[in-house]
């Protein structure tokens, strides 16, 4: 069995590669879906997971034109996105090139294979700076190394440097004007800002490019040795690999799970697949 | 093809004419052309129309930039409704504007209304008449109130306009009012507690959110190049977006189908799609089939004029060659015969399985089974489409349902007998049913399980064998614990965590397997949704219980009767065995097709539908007009005539027809179909006696 031939990369497939590449099988090429717990308390982990989602739907809703008293008010039964969101407003867009663009698609073409990066945000200046704001809200910021290992760093600089020409005034994004902010709502909206440069990216693409024909060519997915990374896998009891981990350890911002986001997005659709 | 790629164009055409392929190569020229992705809105009646689109663009390998947008009203709708929720949820009458909307799949629509209208039904005796079951009877409600919306008419009218046209006598007037009523009590229900159904999902957008500044400037900014294919399956209100639309963007094109609207349940509507065509600077028209054969052509134009319509093509070929029939007594003998001349087709002729069909106007659990197991048997591989299919019937979904009953003896729901021996066999690896059997008449005592201990006879230990008593054992003692330590987890959470801790570790059932696990996420999924469109719930009803309620209706069939993920099949290889409608919809030209049960009167007979009508509660019809049963009598005809037009011009070689001469349930059918097919024979073999 292998990958379909319409498989799109994506952050989140990559880095599931590079911590399991069981986990990646299990998930893209077996298509397995699996609903064991993440978490030993998972209503708290829904809890928090469902309040980020909301609070990048706040984000997309402002950008688009919603008044900021209107989406404010909304937030009456909830103190601690309320305090996110009222971060958000004093810092979150401080600074930003003035074009927008919340909640934003971008893809471009690597090693035969479709690579896509689903950003929160992107604000740009054509011929000027070119920002990728990806909102955390995790209790903890991260060191500026360990983000700037992650597959989200790598595949969203540089698909925007590939695919963002249309964005940028018809000419391509000097990598060197590209910038990755994570901003920490959670954590008094502190700001982790990452710069691009064409060594980085021609890096990025040789690290890309090896792990897509790594994956393509594989015959086996090993699992990992490390088993730390096996404590919030939903696969755990398919792999043998003990008992859920506590939520207290785990960073909400790694979880990335686009099943997930698929699931929670309803599909009206189905009303036209029905016959009465 | 040449027409420009900034004007805006409408394309009309009969099937098979490659209309299609124009819209496709349209998208790649305006990408090459430099048009960014994200500016290109591809608009369709429904998603399984956009799937040509979706596999031209991910098979596109030079393509970078944003991503092109793919619409239905449905989707289009709830994403405007959500993004612009607090701009007017207070001006659209919702109680608790502050708060967030609940959009309500099928499934939460049918839960709901049962919950807002069935005291009522019960208390005054509504519906006392109609002898359909409940849910069909809701669902015709749903029905009556997604029409009002996607027509533009208030639902307030529903049962004035239903008994202009169909009330015969005070009975029939009755059923109307009650239907009316319910429709304005769901609506009540759902204003006060922040409920979207599709009617009301679609009256917000197009009443209000369609007219805030905000919402215009986001589409209208961001959609520069529109395409719109199928246009007559679609409604008067996407119409009426779509001509907006058009107002503002760079270029267009619509496509669409001469003799189709076959969408006409869900409010479609060709009259109205076709007023677009005024929009649009450049017309153009295909009309050259690239699919039929001359047979093909002449066979599909002669029964439609059969039946009364006027179809160019007719000519003086004989179609004959391109029909092949078979008289059988009896049901299984014709499906049978389908079978081996499928095979023959397969092996002797070269066809591929992707290129063969076989239609009925329902397709039954027993002729599906009956025909995938037949071609299985001989090798060929099969694909079934239809749109429902009932998750509670999964063996994995079962089981979990079970063992949920078994660990909340509160509900006081337990389990039968034979559903706990099921359970057993599924959960637990390697069990037969005999084991099973002894395991539940000796452990399974006033709805719990009993340790594998309390079985006395050695002899009988022995005969379960010990490897199975220890895993059954790991079984029950997990349930029982879950009910000393009163755990009360939300009821998707329960399913998540026996199947982590249990069911799916090696000795257990669902270890390993891809089935299981996925029937088993699609449960969580559906209990997920039940739990977060009800959380809010507690506010007014304090003792609810989502566990038990969600069983209850799972129990009822209004919850979990199908899933969505399962319907997207389509990529699989072998024999298509579907519904005539529901392939027409995915528009994809075959070699052969095999029209089943030709007796049948539902190849041209509406549903039975006591509280709605397509046609009355369309934009087309004449107030004050009764519906006759003439009127049912053009529309029986002209509708077979539309599907086998529409059938034909998806066949490239011949059409094979099934018929028995006893149907499924062992009567004699006479329907029209049959009818046309003989009276087009005895014509050609009157005209080969005077030759």
């Amino acid at each position: 069995m292998s990958l379909s031939a319409d498989f799109a990369f994506t952050q989140g497939s990559l880095q599931d590669y590079a911590d399991c590449a069981r986990r990646f099988e299990l998930r893209f090429i077996k298509r397995l879906r699996y609903p064991a717990l993440e978490t030993q308390e998972p209503l708290q982990f829904e809890k928090r997971t469902r309040q980020g989602v909301r609070f990048h739907k706040l984000v997309q809703q402002h950008l688009h034109g919603v008044p900021a008293e209107a989406l404010t008010a909304s937030l009456a039964d909830d103190g601690e996105l309320a305090g996110w969101w009222a971060t958000y407003l004093a810092r979150g867009l401080t600074g930003l090139p003035a074009a927008r663009y919340p909640e934003i698609t971008l893809q471009t073409q690597l090693a035969g294979r479709r690579l896509v990066a689903k950003y929160d945000l992107l604000a740009l200046a054509p011929g000027g700076a070119a920002v990728i704001v990806d909102w955390k809200t995790g209790a903890r910021a991260p060191s500026k190394a360990y983000l700037s290992g992650r597959m989200q760093t790598v595949v969203y600089r540089y698909v925007l440097a590939q695919a963002g020409a249309h964005l940028y005034a018809g000419e391509s994004i000097p990598p060197e004007r590209i910038q990755m902010d994570y901003v920490f709502v959670a954590a008094g909206g502190a700001r982790l800002s990452l710069n691009y440069s064409a060594a980085q990216m021609g890096e990025d693409e040789a690290l890309l490019s090896g792990m897509i024909a790594a994956i393509e060519r594989a015959d086996a997915f090993a699992l990992t040795d490390d088993v730390r990374r096996c404590r919030f896998c939903s696969y755990r009891s398919l792999c043998d690999r003990g008992a859920p981990g506590q939520l207290e350890e785990f960073d909400l911002d790694e979880y990335e799970n686009e099943d997930e986001e698929e699931a929670l997005s309803l599909d009206f659709d189905q009303i036209a697949e029905i016959e009465f | 093809m040449r027409a420009p790629l900034d004007a805006k164009v409408w394309l009309e055409g009969m099937a098979g004419c490659g209309k299609t392929t124009v819209g496709l190569s349209r998208v790649i020229g305006l990408l090459e052309r430099g048009a960014p992705a994200d500016s290109i809105l591809i608009f369709v009646p429904q998603r399984s129309m956009a799937l040509p689109y979706i596999a031209a663009l991910r098979g596109r390998q030079a393509y970078r930039g944003g991503q092109v947008w793919l619409q239905t009203i449905g989707s289009l709708s709830l994403r405007m409704v959500e993004m612009f929720w607090f701009l007017v949820a207070a001006e659209a009458g919702f109680k608790r504007p502050r708060e967030l909307p609940n959009f309500l799949s099928l499934e939460l629509v049918q839960y709901f209304m049962t919950r807002a209208i069935e005291p009522l039904v019960d208390e005054r005796d509504y519906f006392a008449s109609v002898r359909i079951d409940r849910p069909r009877l809701y669902s015709q409600i749903v029905d009556n109130m997604n029409k009002a919306a996607l027509v533009g008419f208030p639902i307030s009218e529903i049962g004035s306009r239903l008994k202009a046209a169909l009330a015969n006598g005070v009975e029939q007037a009755h059923i109307y009012d009650d239907a009316q009523t319910c429709a304005m009590a769901f609506r009540e229900y759902c204003l006060a507690r922040n409920l979207l159904d599709f009617s009301l999902q679609l009256e917000v957008f197009r009443d209000y959110v369609w007219a805030t500044p905000q919402a215009r400037a986001y589409l209208r900014g961001r959609c520069k190049h529109l395409i719109v294919d199928g246009v007559e399956e679609d409604n008067p209100a996407s119409h009426l977006f779509l001509s907006d639309l058009l107002e503002t963007c760079e270029s267009a094109l619509i496509i669409y189908d001469r003799d189709a609207g076959f969408r006409r349940f869900l409010g479609a509507d060709p009259a109205s799609a076709r007023r677009l065509r005024d929009s649009c600077e450049l017309k153009a028209t295909l009309d050259e089939t690239l699919v039929m054969g001359a047979q093909v052509t002449a066979l599909g134009a002669q029964l439609a004029a059969q039946l009364g319509a006027s179809v160019a093509g007719e000519g003086d070929v004989d179609p004959r060659p391109a029909l092949i029939a078979e008289a059988q007594r009896y049901h299984p003998e014709m499906v049978d015969w389908v079978a081996r001349q499928v095979d023959m087709l397969v092996n002797e002729r070269d066809a591929s399985p992707n290129d063969i069909v076989i239609l009925a106007p329902f397709l039954s659990d027993a002729l599906r089974f009956g025909l995938a197991d037949g071609l299985a048997r001989l090798g060929i591989p099969v694909r079934s489409h239809r749109p429902s299919r009932a998750l509670r019937d999964e063996p994995a979904a079962r089981t979990l349902l079970t063992l949920a009953r078994l660990a909340h003896p509160r509900w006081a729901l337990p389990p039968t007998d034979f559903d706990v021996v099921f359970a057993l066999m599924t959960a637990i690896k390697d069990l037969d049913l005999v084991r099973a059997k002894l395991l539940t008449e000796m452990l399974y005592r006033q709805g719990r399980l009993l340790p594998f201990s309390e079985v006395r006879s050695t002899a009988m230990q022995a005969r379960v064998t010990f490897d199975l008593g220890e895993r059954y054992d790991r079984l029950a003692s997990w349930l029982n614990r879950y009910l000393e330590d009163e755990r009360s987890d939300a009821i998707d959470i329960f399913f998540r965590r026996l199947f982590g801790g249990l069911l799916s570790r090696a000795g257990f059932g669902f270890y390993a397997d891809v089935d299981a696990s996925n029937t088993a996420q699609n449960l969580v999924d559906s209990a997920r949704g039940f739990r977060w469109s009800l959380d809010f719930m507690r506010r007014y009803e304090a003792d609810i219980d989502l566990g038990l309620d969600y069983v209850n209706m799972v129990d009822r069939g209004v919850i979990a009767n199908f899933y969505l993920r399962d319907w997207i099949a389509d990529a699989e290889e072998g024999v298509l065995i579907a519904p005539a409608y529901t392939f027409l919809l995915n528009n994809r030209p075959v070699d052969y097709q095999f029209w089943l049960n030709i007796g049948s009167e539902g190849w041209s007979r509406r549903l039975y539908q006591p509280l709605t009508h397509p046609y009355v509660l369309s934009r087309g019809w004449t107030a004050g007009r009764m519906w006759t049963d003439d009127d049912e009598q053009h529309l029986s005809r002209e509708t077979l005539g539309r599907l086998l037009l529409a059938l034909t011009r998806r066949c490239r070689k011949a059409v094979y027809l099934g018929y028995s001469e006893l149907s499924e349930s062992g009567y004699e059918g006479r329907g029209l179909l049959l009818e046309t097919i003989q009276a087009l024979l005895r014509r050609y073999a009157r005209a080969g006696q005077h030759v």
